[in-house]
């Protein structure tokens, strides 16, 4: 499956990923202008962490969030394994905020609704590896750590 | 191949998708003495709380079994398991072999002996149709018996319906086996300004009225109530496993291996039936929630599918969701008191950080964290749960475990000096970015 990948080279840590993911994906007007005085606030899906590295979610092999989830409102993607909150199904017991290893699934408490990336399932290309303006996301093969090395 | 599932919950279900993610063809029997299929217990409170319909209850959908090929027999009680000649009987006589048997029968809602317990207006919460009695339920005024997840989810929902209630609990604070006596206060003050009376610390000593109930008495005040909601807990469904001799715990749960196998050979345990090693108290425990429900049925799918996978172990996991208004997530044991199987070399430590709408708190037990309560600020509970799960040392980086900024990112020098540890692709890409 694909992931993103972040080159901490090029991530300068200027939030953009932020901000347009708060205002394309997260947002009713998306409108940048307009975005920021929503209530509630928008909220973004991609968290610039550390020093300085854009983090999403990793879209697990054998993700905790899955199994933690009471009713199904966590779902993968059969195609691209991708994994997803079906919105209308979510009740909000924060089961997957719980167990989430990364810690970027949002409990937001205003939208009664658990808020985690997607990569932008339903647009077919991650918006934050779109606007980046030093090219530091980009979608790449996950690895595969089982092959051995010699 | 012929596989046999007892159970139609979370472990049941969770298995059925395992072993068929490596058998596509082998036939799969399910059994459950519940007439509804996939439906959520966890989401019982609220259908009770009017919340959500008796559809939007289920976790899988209505035609899943088709989908995964599994002969579904709902409302069908196995009577009898014997491991010797692999077969099992169901109530009306009919008999099936199997090659591989799920034991995930599940638990049982514990009904306390007070006297006029079996009163009209009386349920505990556990199947559906214990939802649909308390939903039918006439009358004003409840009263929910033990201040545990389902007990404050129960008396909550029942709130939100209008109905006046009352939650009693034995022992001196509200969710005891959840959160400590600190994060137990802000859980109750939001419980009371719910408009919820609380007793802790008082026990029911006997129901009143005649056919109906018509009150409780407790060892310091009788409260006149109209209905009932006990939630004093649950005990393994271990009667089959008994019947069949196969091996229990101290906390009657069946005993199971790292590959979920029970004293039986291809007869495997898994969810609340099952007792398994708990990380947090590095002891047999029984954890009966929903994720290590999901994670055990899981790997029991796995190994009798032929892919030998093995289970770390179980760890508390608590969440009460939007019921109170603020988030507070708990996990592994809540208090280094708690660890009854310590042994003297052991050094345990706790950490607690307090602010006016939040509390947070670790547990470690030489270095290693095996507790975490987080309220009011949780979205970073996930990381907690991890470095448990994993038991790696961080009693060095306590200031950044408790700081408010913390994000995974920082922890990658953790992960790396343990890096056989994190073996998961998602760990491993993440370390490769050398920050």
């Amino acid at each position: 499956m694909k992931v993103l990948m972040v080159d901490k080279e090029k991530c300068t840590g200027c939030h953009q990923c932020e901000l347009w993911c708060g205002t394309e994906i997260a947002s009713a007007s998306r409108e940048m202008a307009v975005a920021i005085h929503e209530r509630p606030q928008p909220v973004p899906r991609v968290y610039v962490e550390g020093k300085p590295f854009a983090l999403q979610c990793r879209h697990c092999e054998s993700a905790p969030c899955l199994d933690a989830c009471p009713n199904g409102t966590m779902r993968r993607d059969p195609e691209t394994g991708l994994i997803y909150v079906n919105e209308p199904t979510c009740i909000a017991c924060w089961m997957c905020v719980m167990v989430c290893p990364f810690g970027i699934i949002n409990p937001s408490s205003s939208l009664k609704v658990a808020v985690k990336c997607d990569r932008c399932r339903s647009m077919g290309y991650p918006i934050c590896a779109e606007i980046c303006p030093t090219g530091a996301l980009s979608v790449v093969e996950r690895k595969d750590y089982r092959k051995k090395k010699f | 191949m012929q596989y046999v599932i007892i159970g139609g919950s979370a472990a049941a279900i969770s298995a059925v998708e395992s072993i068929r993610s490596l058998d596509r063809e082998a036939r799969i029997d399910l059994f459950s003495d519940e007439e509804t299929p996939l439906f959520s217990r966890v989401l019982l409170p609220y259908y009770v709380a009017e919340e959500l319909s008796k559809p939007l209850l289920n976790f899988r959908t209505a035609d899943f079994f088709d989908e995964n090929r599994v002969t579904a027999h709902m409302g069908v009680k196995v009577t009898d398991l014997d491991p010797k000649k692999k077969t099992v009987r169901t109530e009306e006589g009919k008999e099936y072999a199997f090659d591989k048997l799920l034991l995930a029968t599940g638990g049982k809602a514990i009904v306390p002996p007070i006297p006029g317990v079996d009163k009209e207006g009386i349920s505990t919460l556990k199947t559906m149709a214990d939802a649909e009695r308390i939903y039918n339920m006439k009358g004003s005024r409840a009263v929910v018996i033990g201040a545990g997840s389902i007990g404050v989810e129960s008396c909550i929902s029942l709130t939100r319906r209008g109905i006046k209630a009352t939650l009693l609990e034995q022992l001196g604070q509200v969710m005891p086996t959840v959160f400590d006596a600190e994060g137990a206060a802000i859980v109750r003050q939001r419980i009371e300004d719910l408009g919820i009376e609380v007793f802790t610390g008082e026990k029911a000593v006997r129901f009143t009225g005649d056919r109906h109930v018509a009150g409780v008495v407790t060892d310091n005040r009788e409260l006149p109530c109209d209905m009932v909601v006990l939630a004093v807990g649950v005990r393994p469904s271990a009667e089959l496993a008994v019947q069949a001799g196969l091996t229990l715990g101290d906390m009657k749960g069946v005993r199971v291996d790292e590959t979920m196998m029970t004293g039986a050979r291809d007869i495997y345990a898994a969810g609340d039936v099952a007792e398994t090693m708990d990380i947090a108290r590095n002891t047999w425990f029984l954890n009966a929630i929903w994720p290590c429900a999901f994670e055990q049925g899981r790997i029991a799918g796995l190994n009798m599918a032929g892919q030998q996978t093995l289970y770390p172990g179980s760890y508390r996991r608590n969440s009460i969701g939007n019921f109170i208004g603020i988030p507070a997530i708990s996990m592994g044991v809540t208090q280094a008191e708690s660890c009854a199987m310590a042994s003297a070399e052991d050094e345990f430590r706790e950490i607690r950080v307090r602010t006016k709408d939040s509390y947070k708190k670790l547990v470690l037990r030489n270095g290693k964290i095996v507790g975490a309560i987080l309220v009011g600020q949780t979205q970073k509970a996930g990381l907690m749960s991890m470095l448990l799960k994993k038991q790696v040392y961080v009693a060095d980086c306590i200031p950044l475990l408790m700081s408010d900024r913390l994000g995974f990112m920082d922890l990658l020098p953790i992960l790396r000096r343990n890096a056989d540890r994190f073996s998961e692709p998602e760990y491993k890409e993440l370390m490769d970015t050398g920050l």
